[in-house]
């Protein structure tokens, strides 16, 4: 065996974002991956020791730059669920619609760089980009911004949805239902596509429980677990939520529990939209002084798009702490040296995209 | 669930026996007379968590890998020691993380300042 060492980054069109992998190759055949990290670190949780609450979504946000409305909400969660806050009724309506447009406008991305990532150069990738950004459509109505949103507020929302919001919702998704089946069966019936996902880079479910990957990375390897229906949040329990799960643990499983959880994203919003019940749902205004926090410390669970995030918060008066961010691209990415093992050199980057990794989420 | 650091592989080996065998996270907490290492177990079938809080002395900063039990554990102690100065016991020595901080104190120690640090850095460009 003669093994011969690539480096694969730090600036690589396929590695979503800075990340430099190092990798040893027996032929094409990968013998070991090992990812180095810390190029985007920003040091958040250390900033967020020296700002007041209100001022660190901002931060929060710019973590995961493709769903930063996600985080946005796992923090100002941890923030209220400190001080006791309760959100308000329509608020909670309000985040679960918000949060599942932020969802499938996450997988659209992750779709279209999926499919760059395994040579099928920018076809797939130009719909499902303008398809998110009819989504991104909807979220600029609701927020006033395309990319960072900062429209959480304890116990509720900075604004009121806008009077058609409802309507043109429901109708963006049901264009989003019939565009994601045809994505399906575009790429499905690809046979490039397919002889690159099925059976390659599979990951047991014992190993991902071992190797503690997080959200559609776990479920596509049969684990049954999701925060939105094991610690229910807002309207998910309502709603009849049900984790989409694979058993084989390959590139289709991981590629599959995407679309199908946008498919299930749309069924959650027409729902949350139609339930929706009248009133207010604003929360409290941003003052530089916040309540006093009421629990010492907390810890909540939200599953953002690429996976669980939980929140660890050790809260004094004004000022966190202590921010504990548990980054589910962190975990998945450090999972990549064991599911690549053995694969082909060309094959390492499908497995980079159906892992989906967020750069600035792994760092902090 | 507190617990003595000289405790923490059994209690780990016993949890990961008894269903805990998902590793969310591991953090610390520095509390400037003590430090705080947590560990978060999930027992995913019966969707439970456990915390387990390992109190250990800022001079005596050390916890003892449990990378036996738990795969996963590998990047978050190497954050434990490049951020907060623990050292981890048991395990190879790690590489770098996330970022090199010029042998000033761990980034998330209380003892590390942001702002003067920073200053201090501007000064000596």
């Amino acid at each position: 065996m003669s093994v011969t060492r690539i480096n694969v980054g730090p600036i690589h069109p396929s590695t979503h974002g800075v990340i430099r992998l190092v990798v040893d190759v027996d032929g094409d055949t990968i013998v070991n991956v090992e990812p180095h990290a810390g190029f985007l670190h920003r040091g958040v949780e250390k900033l967020a020791e020296t700002r007041m609450y209100m001022q660190i979504p901002p931060y929060t946000e710019k973590l995961d730059y493709v769903a930063p409305m996600s985080y946005d909400e796992a923090y100002v969660a941890a923030v209220e669920a400190a001080m006791g806050i309760e959100v308000n009724e329509k608020a909670k309506y309000v985040r679960t619609v918000l949060l599942e447009l932020q969802r499938i406008a996450s997988h659209l991305l992750g779709l279209g760089t999926l499919c760059n990532d395994i040579g099928q150069m920018f076809t797939v990738f130009m719909w499902t980009f303008k398809d998110r950004d009819i989504v991104l459509d909807l979220l600029q109505e609701a927020t006033g911004s395309r990319m960072f949103y900062v429209n959480m507020r304890l116990g509720g929302m900075h604004a009121e949805l806008p009077p058609d919001f409802a309507e043109h919702a429901y109708n963006t998704m049901n264009y989003i239902e019939k565009r994601v089946s045809q994505y399906e069966t575009y790429v499905e019936k690809n046979t490039a596509f397919m002889e690159r996902m099925r059976g390659i880079g599979v990951l047991s479910s014992e190993d991902a429980k071992a190797l503690g990957v997080a959200g559609p990375v776990l479920r596509a390897s049969g684990v049954n677990y999701d925060a939105r229906k094991h610690s229910p949040y807002y309207m998910y329990d309502k709603f009849h939520f049900n984790p989409k799960v694979m058993l084989t643990g390959d590139n289709f499983a991981r590629y599959k529990v995407r679309m199908l959880e946008m498919k299930e994203s749309v069924r959650i919003v027409k729902a949350a939209l139609k339930a929706m019940p009248e009133g207010s749902c604003l929360g409290m205004p941003v003052k530089l002084r916040s309540p006093n926090p009421v629990n010492r410390t907390v810890s909540v669970s939200r599953e953002l798009p690429r996976g669980e995030c939980m929140m660890y918060l050790v809260a004094d008066p004004q000022k966190p702490y202590r921010l504990s961010i548990r980054s589910p691209n962190m975990v998945n990415l450090a999972a990549i040296g064991h599911i690549a093992k053995g694969a082909r050199f060309a094959d390492l980057f499908g497995i980079l995209g159906t892992l989906d990794i967020i750069m600035g989420c792994v760092d902090r | 669930m507190k617990i003595d650091r000289g405790q923490l592989t059994n209690q780990v080996s016993r949890l990961k026996a008894a269903g805990f065998d998902y590793l969310v996270k591991i953090t610390a907490v520095d509390y400037v007379d003590h430090l705080e290492v947590l560990y978060f177990v999930r027992d995913i079938a019966a969707s439970k968590d456990e915390i387990l809080e390992v109190t250990v002395a800022p001079s005596d900063a050390w916890v003892p890998t449990i990378m036996d039990f738990h795969l996963s554990a590998d990047w978050y102690e190497r954050e434990l020691a490049e951020m907060f100065g623990i050292t981890v016991k048991g395990r190879a020595t790690a590489r770098l993380f996330l970022e090199k901080w010029d042998g000033a104190d761990p980034p998330l120690r209380k003892s590390f300042v942001w702002d003067a640090q920073y200053r201090t850095r501007d000064v000596k460009k």
